[in-house]
């Protein structure tokens, strides 16, 4: 595969869990796609190593989706943060811990809520006030800080978050403290800086989240840093949550916008190829070893929700409330379901039979891996059905089939415990679907599916099937399409005020402030408005500073209705609002790639309870023009698309794979 | 060929989808923000096939209330047509408060009916004396607010305006309240829809069926559950509060190989008082204390339910005769009986016992007029420390057991009431001492920037949360007034004029501690 870019060495990686994803693209040419271990303590180590041996040269630009923030808060693979300090107005010293006052099980008498980040002995209070309006009610004597300072620094602490009511509102007596703190203090986090929002414990969480990751962030940045003066020590830009890149710089100040780095770039990549081959409706399915992920684009746009929990758990997709850290920033909008290829298959006490939500991961992995699981999983099922193959291309790793089955047989008849485990893993995958198109107001009948992700072209048309869905994509390298992603990417910048007093003044002040800082950006405006009274806000995409009141409003009730099916009459508030500044890159653009001829052995599959001959071929030899009807395989490196029955394949001009549903 | 767990996982999502529709729909914050609904779709008899899970209070009171409902229709020989819904919030018929307003309606399949889809959610408003119809001197159903029998609110899809304009001009915020019905109707629809898509795909012999072996599956996995349980007979007492009198609730819990029998015999006759607690409510707490002591995950349908055997005197405060005043029997009444059955049950196994929680919901209602001369209300309630358990301290500042809302941050409050905060915290040193300490209370202080009336229904300002194992109990609730300076102590049920600038400040219970303290040397 050719692309025409910048004559220069772009270097995009994306780190999951188990596998770090490279990209390579120099002199206008992508030259390369790999995958290399994931080294989850040192994710630099795996980086570099990949890098000694697929790219001998200078590399000029260097971007990333990183999961360092998202492993550290919740102190996976041996990453954990640091103790932070954390000062508040008197009086409110414990909404950090005390949260919403809910519980993220109802059930469970042993229920725990996340780990506090801030124990109560680095909590302190600052006899201060602002009132709802922005005046200041009690002024600030520096003197109260004395003490704190004194046991912050006896305890070694280096990051300190300060959160005081109202300061989104007059964010003077935070900065005050601000200034003080960074006489002595490594890392501060203010929350009128981090999130100037209200609610005051979603405030604090974000500006608390921001304090913890700083030292973890600035640290591994400095080591890649480090590891990258070898290649020319390329200018670092990493993907936010909010589908931009942002630079290095920005990334150790405000950490709390990369915790979903990785996530983003694959609904970032969907975007951006769905607006190459003008496909503006689009449901992005990215399934790899452990979660299925679901985001809506529509209009060529990604859906951005600032509402979420880090680390937060979900049930069938849903976040559950309080079960995580809430960030206020904006997020691509994904609905995540813990089905993949590792989800353990099992049968409960009265004999039901379960998928999940325990996984088998990378490590034991399925059984079939020969890794020492011994649990069946997804992706034995899909092996033992013939949906996979028991090598894989461009591997030398060798999948054991007999084992899968014996595993299977300890659950009952191997085949069709098998059949029914992918049926039931469809279902929740579709769930997760749904979540983000019936659940948002969106009738996902009129959306393509574009599946990615290792597992996601095994399941991407029987999930079709499952929700109504005709059309399914499986874009270029759909296992490393994240990677890609990145480089279709712009930078984007996010600055906020809340309740404006004047719309367009305020819209106004932050374009200057921005502007300042990137003056050749484009800008984007958006608005946060609700019904008065109501408890959430819908994001409203506003056309320039020059926006009226009243056109805002009417935006609004239109969007109310298409969400909700109703209006109110109701005043409008506008509660936040928000601009990004993007800068451009230049975009990658992809050429037709040489074709190789290769056929491929029919290998026989389980299809709704029947064994069937299924044609199989190698996705390189497919023909343009062609069409190959289901029952069939698609084998490439990395991944097999399944079309099923009743449903036909067919290349597209770049390079995508369309599935139709015939019948 | 599907096998029935599919299809009992698509019906659980079905029930999920339709309190989706809810949520996203309604209007009042109480069911958008703290998701105070429930929804359920039932087979032709009125069993309970699959229900959401979002709040515990509605876990039972669905059942009794679905049944309750089928059988009325059939006593009256009303049969639900295609297009039809039945609305009602007769707590004596639905099951819990006359704020729960429950809507009914049919599923129909190629003419036949096939099953029904129900959901409950709370109307903030549903007329009577006081703002929020929970009033804390009720001493019939007459002072709470409006009752509406089971009544066909639409009928062949046309809402039926003699019974719409009865709820109009009855409850205090009749736009909220029209809103909210729409969005119940939207639910119900949803549900509709999909079912019938289910019957559809995979026959309705064979969805009947599979509703019928998930059934069957969830009881066999409760019973297995009891298998490990130990046999035979526990009791426990507490109390609610009536001003200076200790109201006693009783169980005598019977754990038996094939199902559990709880018997409220010895609990106090009903009161004059807004805290008796409909048997739908009884019901409710008293499964959710079993099915929290269940270590599997069970589906929450009849399978379960059938597992429980509920015995209580009619006339006694868990299960009054009509028109008791019940409004705090759900908010309050409703912890007392799931306490007693968790004590009985921590007997019944030692080693899973936990400490009594704060055991109140500390409801807030207060209201007044605007400098504009608009009404503001608000209605709150507080959570409270959670009782020690054997695996760790309790939690603090959590709603525990039969409730589990979201607070109102006090940013959004200041902004949208006369209000300003002076504290908010936890309330150090409140839960009880032991091995593992039970979870601390809040601390919630505010001052009122204009004249306001504020009633509280709460309770454990007297009786504390108990340890268990020898752990301490939480200190008990306090409610103090700085009335133009003066400083005021409150009692758990009351009414009280604020003058503008006056101060509240409430404390809310600790959790009782979980094991004795080791001993010093």
């Amino acid at each position: 595969m050719i692309f025409e870019s910048v004559k220069q060495t772009v270097v995009a990686v994306d780190v999951g869990g188990t596998f770090t994803d490279i990209v390579i693209s120099a002199d206008g040419k992508i030259t390369g796609f790999y995958k290399v271990p994931t080294t989850p303590r040192n994710p630099e180590t795996g980086i570099l190593d990949g890098l000694k041996k697929y790219c001998n040269t200078e590399i000029s630009e260097f971007l990333h989706a990183t999961t360092i923030a998202t492993n550290s808060l919740l102190g996976q693979h041996g990453l954990e943060i640091e103790p932070v300090a954390l000062i508040t107005t008197k009086g409110f010293r414990d909404i950090i811990e005390i949260g919403r006052q809910n519980r993220p099980k109802l059930y469970d008498l042993l229920f725990e809520r996340p780990k506090v980040l801030v124990t109560k002995e680095n909590r302190y209070e600052i006899d201060e006030r602002v009132d709802v309006d922005g005046n200041i009610l009690k002024n600030i004597d520096l003197g109260e800080l004395r003490k704190p300072l004194e046991e912050i620094r006896k305890r070694n602490i280096r990051s300190v978050a300060v959160a005081f009511l109202h300061s989104y509102a007059n964010p003077d007596n935070e900065l005050k403290i601000g200034r003080e703190l960074q006489k002595v203090i490594e890392y501060v986090s203010l929350s009128s800086t981090v999130a100037p929002e209200p609610r005051e414990y979603e405030r604090t969480s974000t500006a608390t989240v921001n304090a913890a990751l700083m030292p973890v962030t600035s640290g591994y940045i400095r080591k890649l840093d480090n590891s990258m003066k070898n290649f020319g020590s390329p200018s670092l830009s990493i993907m936010a949550s909010s589908g931009g890149l942002i630079s290095a710089e920005e990334a150790t100040t405000r950490p709390v916008q990369i915790v979903e780095s990785g996530p983003a770039a694959g609904v970032i990549a969907a975007s951006e190829f769905s607006k190459l081959i003008g496909l503006k409706n689009v449901i992005s399915f990215d399934m790899g070893g452990t979660t299925a992920k679901a985001g809506t684009i529509r209009n060529f746009e990604v859906e951005i929700t600032s509402e979420y929990e880090v680390g937060g758990q979900s049930h069938h997709g849903r976040m559950t409330k309080g079960s995580g850290y809430p960030v206020r920033f904006p997020f691509v909008d994904l609905a995540e379901v813990s089905a993949g290829g590792g989800t353990i298959i099992w049968k409960d006490a009265a004999g039901a039979l379960k998928i999940g939500p325990l996984s088998a991961g990378a490590d034991p992995g399925p059984v079939s891996y020969g890794k020492g699981g011994t649990e069946p999983t997804i992706t034995d099922a899909n092996l033992v059905t013939g949906i996979i193959r028991d090598s894989m291309l461009g591997s030398e790793m060798k999948l054991n089939k007999e084992s899968a089955k014996d595993a299977l047989s300890k659950l009952g008849e191997p085949f069709g415990i098998a059949g029914e485990a992918l049926r039931l893993v469809d279902l929740e995958m579709a769930r997760a679907i749904r979540i983000v198109t019936v659940e948002r107001g969106i009738d996902p009948l009129d959306f393509s599916i574009m599946a990615f992700g290792g597992a996601g072209p095994q399941h991407a048309a029987r999930i079709a099937e499952e929700i109504g869905v005709d059309h399914v994509i499986i874009p270029p390298e759909p296992g490393v399409f994240s990677a890609l992603g990145l480089m279709f990417s712009d930078w984007k910048y996010e600055s906020r005020i809340s309740y404006p007093r004047d719309l367009q003044e305020s819209f106004g002040k932050l374009e200057k402030k921005m502007r300042e800082k990137f003056p050749h950006a484009e800008f984007l405006y958006y608005a946060d408005c609700r019904y008065s009274g109501q408890g959430s806000e819908l994001t409203i995409p506003v056309g320039s500073t020059d926006v009226k009141l009243k056109e805002l409003q009417d935006a609004f009730e239109e969007a109310h209705m298409k969400a909700f099916g109703f209006k109110l009459e109701r005043k409008v508030d506008v509660v936040t609002i928000r601009i990004f500044a993007v800068i451009k890159r230049t975009s990658p653009k992809i050429v037709s790639s040489e074709h190789s001829d290769s056929a491929g052995d029919n290998r026989t599959i389980l299809e709704g309870g029947k064994w069937i001959e299924a044609r199989t071929i190698t996705r390189h030899s497919l023909k343009p023009g062609s069409k190959i009807t289901g029952p069939a395989l698609i084998d490439e490196y990395g991944s097999t698309t399944y079309v099923p029955s009743g449903w036909e394949a067919s290349p597209g001009n770049n390079l995508e794979i369309h599935l139709r549903r015939v019948r | 060929m599907a096998s029935w767990e599919i299809v009992a996982k698509a019906t659980e999502f079905i029930s999920e989808e339709m309190g989706v529709a809810l949520k996203r729909s309604a209007i009042s914050p109480n069911i958008r923000e703290r998701m105070d609904h429930s929804c359920a779709i039932l087979d032709t008899e009125g069993n309970i096939v699959a229900q959401a899970e979002h709040i515990p209070v509605h876990l039972g009171s669905f059942r009794i209330g679905s049944r309750n409902i089928v059988s009325w229709l059939n006593r009256n020989s009303m049969i639900l047509q295609e297009g039809d819904m039945l609305i009602v919030n007769d707590p004596y018929i639905s099951g819990t408060h006359l704020n729960d307003v429950t809507i009914i309606a049919p599923i129909y399949f190629e003419g036949d009916l096939s099953g029904y889809v129900i959901n409950k959610a709370h109307n903030v408003d549903v007329g009577g004396p006081v703002f929020g119809s929970l009033n804390p001197s009720a001493s019939t159903l007459f002072e709470e607010g409006l009752v509406i029998p089971p009544s066909r609110f639409l009928i062949n899809d046309k809402v039926n305006k003699e019974v719409l304009n009865f709820i109009t001009e009855n409850f205090k915020d009749a736009d909220t309240a029209i809103g909210d019905l729409n969005a119940q109707m939207a639910a119900n629809r949803s549900g509709i829809r999909r079912v019938t898509e289910l019957f559809r795909r995979y026959g309705k012999a064979f969805v009947h069926e599979s509703w019928n072996k998930s059934i069957e599956h969830t009881n066999r996995l409760s019973l297995l559950e009891l298998k490990n349980w130990n046999k035979g007979v526990f009791e426990a007492i507490d109390y609610l509060e009536r001003n200076d009198e200790k109201v006693p609730v009783r169980v005598s819990l019977e754990v038996k190989e094939n199902g559990i029998k709880a018997d409220f015999t010895g609990s106090s006759d009903q009161v004059d008082f807004p805290i008796n607690a409909v048997i739908g409510v009884t019901y409710s707490a008293t499964a959710f204390a079993i099915r929290s002591f269940m270590k599997s995950e069970i589906p929450t349908n009849e399978g379960f339910y059938r597992v429980l055997e509920i015995i209580a005197p009619e006339g006694c405060i868990v299960n009054p005769r009509k028109p008791a005043a019940v409004s705090g029997g759900n908010v309050e009444t409703t912890q007392r009986v799931a306490d007693v059955v968790l004590a009985a049950l921590s007997k019944c196994m030692p080693d899973r016992a936990v400490a009594a929680s704060s055991g109140t919901m500390m409801n807030i209602m207060m209201g007044g007029r605007r400098k504009n001369g608009k009404f503001w209300s608000y209605y709150e309630t507080v959570g409270g420390g959670n009782g020690g358990r054997p695996t760790g301290p309790g939690v603090s500042g959590v709603h525990s057991n039969m409730t589990n809302t979201l607070n109102t941050p006090v940013e959004i409050a200041e902004k949208e009431y006369p209000l300003l905060f002076t504290t908010y915290k936890l309330r150090d040193g409140s839960g009880g001492k032991g091995l593992h300490s039970g979870g601390d209370g809040v601390i919630r202080g505010f001052k009122v920037m204009l004249p306001t009336k504020l009633s509280i229904i709460a309770d454990r300002f007297k009786v504390t949360p108990s340890g268990a194992h020898g752990g301490e109990s939480g200190k008990t609730g306090e409610i103090d007034i700085i009335h133009n300076g003066e400083k005021k102590e409150m009692p758990s049920k009351f009414s009280f004029s604020l003058d503008s600038g006056d101060e509240v400040i409430i404390r809310t219970p600790g959790g009782g501690g979980f094991g004795s303290l080791p001993h010093r040397q």
